[in-house]
């Protein structure tokens, strides 16, 4: 079940790649819509075979493979994992839909974009140590070359930058791997039994240190994060929407999955760092924000801040604070991936994505309205106003990590000010005021370049409104996946009041 | 009937919210051959339900017990996320009062408006406006006010900026959000804690905690300060009152509601946080200290503008700042009393100015002039409204003033003091826009000024004989002293003091042409004045400045620090000279040395690994 | 026309002055300008005789009624109209308002100074005493208020007259069209000399108004005040409407402090030929209104020309309203030479210098308009 996943891209890919007949780049793209469309409605499936009350792994699969080397094939999904997987799918679908109609070599493009998911898809649903490190360097192949043969001026620098980065991920990840199997003294990279080691406290932090490189470069956490605006503003729209919305969630994913599940006491020992390390990514984040110029670098370090809720919400480790990690990422996906959809269409038209210059673009005749609205909406989302996503998120990040970290949750807290200052002010310049000389003659916006908008939005006031629908897939498993850690509130929390029911 | 009425009560909010979402057809520009007013109209019919629907509530829980609706939302782990409602004689009488005055200031927009094209999407945000407003009213939850409070936030910005092509609109929309959102966030910080350490967010599960909690001093402060900081943001009192002053430049129908009932929202939320602000007697003398210096501030500002609209929205402010004083005395029956009849007042003056701004094309007092047999809708409309608003004849500001001096006569002079301040330069001021606009000579913009056509008027005229009925409305809902109990001394004070307000404003010589004086002490006093004692200049060259520093230090910090030495910028450039040679050059090798260079990585990775 | 522009000495200015005094023309002669300028003042007069028409209607038949409600409606009444006009499927007569309300704020002209005569308030009571016969609530009101109800008969004054205008100007611009369509105009200078000779044959054409209430007519602009067309209503109409106008609140601050908009009013540059045409169709730009209705009778070959456009049908309004300007600019070229105080054409030097003094104040105006935009 879970295999199809991966291997239903892969197999889309190489169709794709060797179909023997001459393809315009339209067709090709109606391809890899249907195919994609497929994988989602797969997606679907799985959700529906996947019982949400169950907190354990889930429809596994298991083929032996290099057992000598500890490596075997073994799938499944959690709570943790699956709405990741969704936002994969989903991703994906509207990635493809958001491509250029006219790309330069379609056939390489949208098979990369295939592959890159199906290795999305395989790291989240690996059971296996080696089989996740797999999958996340494959992920890396096609993400480069995206980025260096589609992407901006400086395409070269940013997808080596972020090749040297991600595989220095990579050896520490090993490396890590290597020390959690073997100090606990286990036979293979299986994870479910890695689940009972005992590990010394001190050897564990230092795993945990090389994890959270590893995966602190990927979030990335500052100040390991230099790579992502530089990927983001040379890569196309599609990519920028993929390595925001599902990407940079391997490194979440991976923190809470091998990290503070594997190495608890270590996570326990190291946890107050983390908080404050999320703090200053946050802040960081935001600032940077602030002092950028170029729209899409100003999205790029936002995701750097609201990534930094996740790690945040991950060192407080409650249940509630570990379910609006989830609910972030999620919402994060949506958001950011919304955000880079629309400043793709901007610079589309506009042929820049210069917030100096830009100007009035809400005008209803010859500017983007309805983009336009919907980056208001977005950046609303972004900045946790209710209603839509970003605030249930927000909320139950903050709520769950007040308790054990008041301090760094109230620090945190400014973040979203600030979050507010910098979209702001680019909502007020790019599309308030008058359109800019430059840009009074652009061509029509079509349905089709809102339509990923229009989705994107739908969901984030969707479940902004019944955050529910959503929350019900993690619930059982984060309760589960906080069970091991002892936190010590700082406040001490009352035991909710039952509230007196209505005699209406 | 009745019964089911009753139980989806909680629906009323939501017809506004519905009549927005049918806006989108015209507010998106699907509909395009035909005009926007049909949204318009939808929006009335939805609030007039709203209105039907509420009436009858109230008759229904007229002199009965508080009800609660819980509705269930989610739950999140251990928290559970119910909207609770209370459904009680004040709480759908606020609701009441916020859709009636909604569906007002909804008519008057269709003639204010008419002209506009954007007409649905003006109504879209007055609906919103008005379910987060009668949300508000009805809600008994903090968790819940906080989220409404946060829309309202959104919904200000949206409104102020309607004009999206404005300059000044531009930055008055951005200042009004992130002034309010600076005190909602610290509003965010208290409601988190107070949801830690209570458990629940429902007002009477905090009142309960309250109750007994022991807090050290520090915290219950500082919790009950950031539980201050929304209010003050959004009932624009110092330190964040400048927005009210930039949102004027907003339409006028939206300053009607935002000058009556979306301050008033706020105020609101503090009335019904009092009993946790209790805790701390600190944050109580916080909230006073802030409503004296806002309501004697505002007030001598007021004084000093000579644009229509500002003058009155800084009136707006000073009168909040006496809803804070009693609040911070915790009397929250004369703080609800100031707020009702400074709402109708308000929003009837706006009302008036609005259909002056219309006719004569024009904002600037030292403009205008003659008005008054002109427009006899619109000059009772500003007389009325003046005097429900002061303590003068016995309509409803006089009620509301002396209610607030009683409650603060024992033991709080100075107070008693700032109320007939308050008082006495309002009247002035009043009398000083009064006399510009409407009386004296005619001026070349108001020479040709006949009155407003029917759409502005009836509600204007509807609203003119509420507020001269407000006394009775009073007397019903037993908000009135007994004549033969009622302090003569207090009344004779305030009297006294309108008075000679009402002296010092009929004999003020006026300027017109903003003539500054010669006299150089009187000058700076007049500019201080008009410029808002320059607080923007303050917080421009401080907060801003400071932030923008500071994001322009770590951007320097990120580009050559952070990027060049901590990590591996250096190595990539010199990889990159390489693979970017190759990838321009367009050939397949290219492509295959790069996978071949990764493939390289991944290998060299995993053979060590088996190593 | 008096006008606080000081001659100005440009090169642009001095280009349009020697254009005019050689019988040329202020908009490029271009067959693209011709077809746009043409299809534009045909459906231009459709639209002016639907606001001609109403507002002619509002002020004979609405007569000081407080409560208009179907003053749109012309006096044919139906469902099937109601649930149009509430559908918002209608010509938008807002503007047609707005329009005369501007006229009427900004004044000038005789009909001006004589609504504020003795002999018009001696007019407009008589008007009133006979409307308000039995309404003693009214009565009251009018002796506590006594301008209100002159203010309101002013109004109606002015709604007269910018209707009478309006329809001359609808004749005018419907026959220059079926002329462009029987192929005899085929020129930017032939729009202008159609107009110009439309503007002459009714420059003396008198402006009355009369309303009848119980079976009586009661005078109010009475052919004895002298009001004609061309001085007392077009001279005014251009003044208020093309140059004047009043500050869109979507584009400009009203907030007294900021001091946006100017004290006087004769400083004013908000009218028709100056204002920006990119923001049409945003909130607070109330043309916005004018150019929509406009669209519903666009002619065939002008709709295809703006469909040809990038954006297509996206920026219809903001296309019809840069075409709008383009033929504005003819109407005001024929006024300017209607209105010279001799021929442009003439040889006697004193009679040049007079002209040039008179274009000076009127080119001086426009260089500040949308007239450098249209050149190109």
């Amino acid at each position: 079940m879970l295999s199809l996943l991966i291997w239903m891209p892969v197999l889309g890919a190489v169709l794709l790649t060797v179909w023997p007949s001459k393809l315009s780049a339209v067709r090709l793209r109606q391809i890899a819509f249907i195919i994609m469309a497929v994988v989602l409605g797969w997606t679907a499936v799985v959700g529906y075979a996947f019982t949400s009350s169950d907190a354990s792994l889930q429809l596994r699969e298991e083929l032996p493979w290099l057992e000598g080397l500890g490596l075997s094939y073994r799938l499944s999904v959690d709570g943790l994992s699956f709405p990741l997987l969704v936002l994969n799918s989903l991703l994906t679908w509207l990635a493809l839909h958001a491509t250029e109609a006219k790309i330069q070599r379609p056939r390489l493009y949208y098979a990369l974009i295939l592959l890159l998911n199906a290795a999305v898809s395989g790291a989240f649903v690996a059971e296996n140590l080696l089989l996740f490190f797999l999958f996340y360097e494959l992920e890396l192949i096609p993400l480069y070359l995206l980025i260096s043969i589609w992407g901006g001026p400086r395409r070269g620098y940013a997808a080596t930058k972020f090749l040297i980065y991600t595989a220095v991920s990579g050896v520490l990840l090993l490396g890590a791997f290597l020390g959690i199997t073997w100090l606990g003294g286990m036979a293979s990279f299986d994870y479910q039994p890695l689940l009972t080691q005992t590990i010394p406290v001190v050897q564990q932090c230092w795993l945990l240190g090389a994890l959270l490189i590893g995966f602190g470069i990927k979030i990335p956490l500052v100040p390991f994060h230099t790579w992502l605006p530089d990927a983001h503003v040379e890569a196309g729209t599609p990519v920028s929407m993929l390595l925001a919305g599902v990407l940079l969630k391997l490194g979440t994913y991976g923190l809470i999955r091998y990290g503070m599940v594997l190495l608890p006491q270590g996570w326990e020992t190291l946890a107050p760092w983390l908080a404050t390390w999320a703090v200053i990514t946050t802040l960081y984040g935001a600032l940077m924000a602030i002092a950028q110029t170029d729209m899409k670098r100003m999205v790029a370090f936002s995701s750097i801040a609201h990534m930094g809720y996740i790690l945040l919400a991950c060192a407080a480790a409650t249940p509630l604070s570990l379910l609006g990690a989830i609910f972030q990422m999620v919402s994060h996906g949506l958001i950011s991936a919304l955000l880079f959809a629309l400043v793709g269409v901007v610079y589309q038209k506009t042929g820049t994505r210069n917030i100096e210059v830009l100007r009035g673009l809400l005008n209803p005749e010859r500017g983007l309205p309805i983009i336009g609205s919907m980056m208001v909406l977005g950046v609303m989302a972004s900045a946790g106003i209710p209603g839509m996503v970003g605030f249930i998120s927000e909320f139950l990040v903050f709520r769950g990590s007040f308790p054990i970290f008041p301090l760094q949750t109230l620090l945190s807290i400014i973040g979203t000010g600030l979050t507010a200052v910098y979209f702001l002010l680019l909502v007020n310049r790019v599309f308030f005021g008058r359109l800019s000389p430059q840009v009074t003659d652009l061509p029509p916006v079509t349905w089709g370049d809102r339509f990923p908008g229009l989705i994107l939005t739908g969901l984030i006031v969707l479940f902004g409104l019944q955050p529910a629908w959503m929350l019900n897939w993690s619930q059982a498993t984060t309760t589960v996946l906080a069970a091991p850690l002892i936190r010590q509130p700082l406040i001490t929390q009352a035991t909710p009041v039952i509230s007196p029911s209505s005699p209406l | 009937m009745l019964q089911f009425l009753l139980e989806t009560s909680w629906w009323i909010p939501c017809y506004g919210l519905v009549g927005a979402v049918l806006t989108l057809p015209w507010s998106i520009g699907l509909i395009q051959r035909t005009g926007p007013r049909p949204a318009a109209y939808l929006n009335l019919l939805m609030t007039c339900l709203a209105l039907v629907h509420g009436a009858i509530v109230l008759r229904g829980v007229w002199h009965q017990d508080p009800q609660v609706i819980l509705l269930h939302w989610f739950q999140a782990a251990d928290l559970d996320f119910s909207l609770a409602l209370t459904i009680s004689p004040v709480s759908v009488g606020a609701m009441e009062a916020v859709t009636g005055l909604s569906l007002l200031a909804q008519f008057y927009a269709l003639g204010y408006m008419e002209k506009d094209w954007a007409l649905a999407r003006f109504f879209a945000l007055m609906g919103i406006f008005e379910a987060a407003i009668s949300g508000l009213a009805v809600s008994d939850s903090l968790f819940l006010s906080y989220a409404l409070l946060e829309i309202l936030t959104l919904s200000t910005y949206l409104l102020v900026g309607f004009w999206y092509a404005q300059p000044l609109v531009v930055t008055a929309a951005r200042d009004a959000f992130l002034t309010k959102r600076i005190g909602d966030l610290l509003l965010l910080m208290g409601v988190i804690t107070l949801s830690t350490m209570a458990g629940s967010l429902n007002f009477p599960d905090l009142y309960a905690w309250a109750d007994t909690a022991e807090l050290s001093a520090s915290t219950s402060l500082l919790l009950g300060l950031s539980l201050i900081a929304g209010p003050i943001g959004k009932c624009a009192q110092f330190p964040l009152h400048l927005w009210l002053d930039e949102a004027m430049e907003g339409p006028n129908p939206a300053s009607i509601l935002r000058n009556s009932v979306v301050v008033a929202a706020g105020a609101y939320i503090l009335i019904k946080m009092q009993p946790i602000l209790a805790l701390s007697p600190g944050a109580l003398t916080v909230l006073i200290v802030i409503g004296s210096v806002t309501a004697v501030g505002a007030s001598l500002v007021a004084i000093a503008q000579i644009d229509i609209k500002r003058a009155l929205s800084h009136s707006t402010s000073a009168y909040l700042g006496l809803v804070f004083m009693a609040v911070g005395l915790q009397w929250t029956d004369v703080a609800l009393l100031l707020l009702l009849t400074h709402s109708i007042a308000k929003a009837l003056m706006f009302m008036s100015i609005g259909s002056v701004i219309l006719t004569t094309n024009n904002q600037n007092l030292t403009e205008m002039g003659g008005l008054w047999s002109r427009m006899p809708a619109t000059t009772i409309a500003f007389a009325v409204g003046s005097l429900g608003l002061v303590g003068l004849l016995p309509l409803g500001g006089f009620w509301a003033m002396y209610q607030a001096i009683y409650s603060f006569w024992f033991g709080q002079p100075i107070l008693v003091t700032i109320v007939l301040l308050v008082n006495g330069l309002t009247i002035i001021n009043l009398l000083r826009v009064f006399r510009l606009t409407f009386l004296g000579q005619l001026q070349p913009k108001t020479r040709r000024s006949p009155e407003v056509a029917w759409p502005m008027a009836v509600p204007m005229v509807s609203l003119t004989v509420v507020a001269l009925l407000m006394p009775l409305i009073l007397h019903n809902f037993s908000l009135l002293p007994d004549w033969s109990y009622t302090n003569k001394i207090i009344v004779v004070l305030l009297l006294v003091s309108g008075l000679i307000g009402s002296a010092i404003g009929v004999t003020l010589p006026l300027n017109r042409g903003w003539s500054r004086t010669i006299y150089k002490p009187l000058r700076l006093a007049q500019d201080v004045l008009a410029y808002d004692f320059y607080v923007d200049r303050l917080y421009r060259l401080t907060v801003v400045a400071g932030i923008n520093g500071l994001s322009r230090c770590s951007a320097w910090f990120d580009r050559y620090i952070v990027d060049g030495l901590v990590n591996l910028a250096g190595l990539s450039s010199i990889l990159s000279g390489e693979v970017l040679k190759y990838s321009i050059s367009g050939q397949s090798q290219s492509y295959i040395l790069a996978i071949f260079l990764a493939a390289g990585v991944l290998g060299l990775l995993l053979t060590w690994s088996i190593w | 026309m008096t006008s606080t522009w000081k001659p100005l000495n440009s090169p642009a200015a001095d280009d349009y002055i020697q254009r005019l005094t050689a019988g040329g023309v202020l908009l490029p002669d271009t067959p693209i300008n011709l077809l746009e300028v043409v299809g534009i003042l045909k459906s231009y007069g459709v639209v002016l005789g639907a606001y001609a028409e109403n507002l002619c209607f509002i002020a004979d038949d609405q007569f000081l009624e407080l409560f208009p409600f179907f003053k749109y409606f012309n006096g044919k009444f139906s469902w099937p109209k109601l649930l149009r006009h509430w559908w918002h499927d209608r010509i938008n007569f807002e503007y047609a308002e707005y329009c005369m309300r501007t006229m009427m704020w900004h004044g000038g002209g005789g009909l001006d100074a004589y609504l504020n005569t003795p002999a018009f308030a001696q007019l407009a009571e008589q008007a009133i005493q006979a409307k308000l016969k039995h309404n003693p609530l009214m009565q009251g009101l009018h002796r506590l208020f006594p301008d209100f109800l002159p203010e309101q008969i002013r109004q109606s004054a002015y709604y007269s007259t910018l209707g009478q205008f309006w329809h001359v100007m609808n004749e005018i611009f419907i026959s220059l069209s079926d002329r462009y369509d029987g192929g005899e105009v085929t020129s930017i200078p032939q729009v202008v000399k159609h107009i110009l000779s439309g503007l002459v044959a009714a420059a003396s054409q008198p402006i009355t108004y009369t309303v009848r209430i119980g079976g009586k007519d009661y005078e109010i602009l009475p052919a004895a005040a002298g009001l004609t067309f061309l001085a007392d209503a077009a001279v005014p109409y251009v003044e208020a409407v093309f140059f004047r106008g009043t500050p869109f609140l979507g584009v400009v601050s009203y907030n007294a402090q900021a001091q946006q908009i100017s004290p006087d009013q004769a400083n004013f540059a908000y009218g028709a030929l100056y204002a920006d045409p990119l923001p049409v169709g945003s909130a607070g730009i109330p043309p916005t209104l004018l150019m929509q209705d406009m669209r519903h009778f666009l002619p065939e070959y002008l709709h295809d020309f703006y469909r040809q456009g990038k954006r297509g049908e996206d920026d219809l309004r903001v296309r019809i309203c840069q075409s709008f300007q383009k033929s504005m600019f003819c109407v005001t070229n024929a006024a300017v030479v209607g209105l010279a105080p001799y021929p442009l054409n003439t040889t006697e030097p004193q009679q040049q210098a007079a002209n040039q003094k008179y274009l000076q104040a009127w080119v001086g105006r426009m260089l500040t308009s949308q007239l450098p935009t249209v050149q190109e």
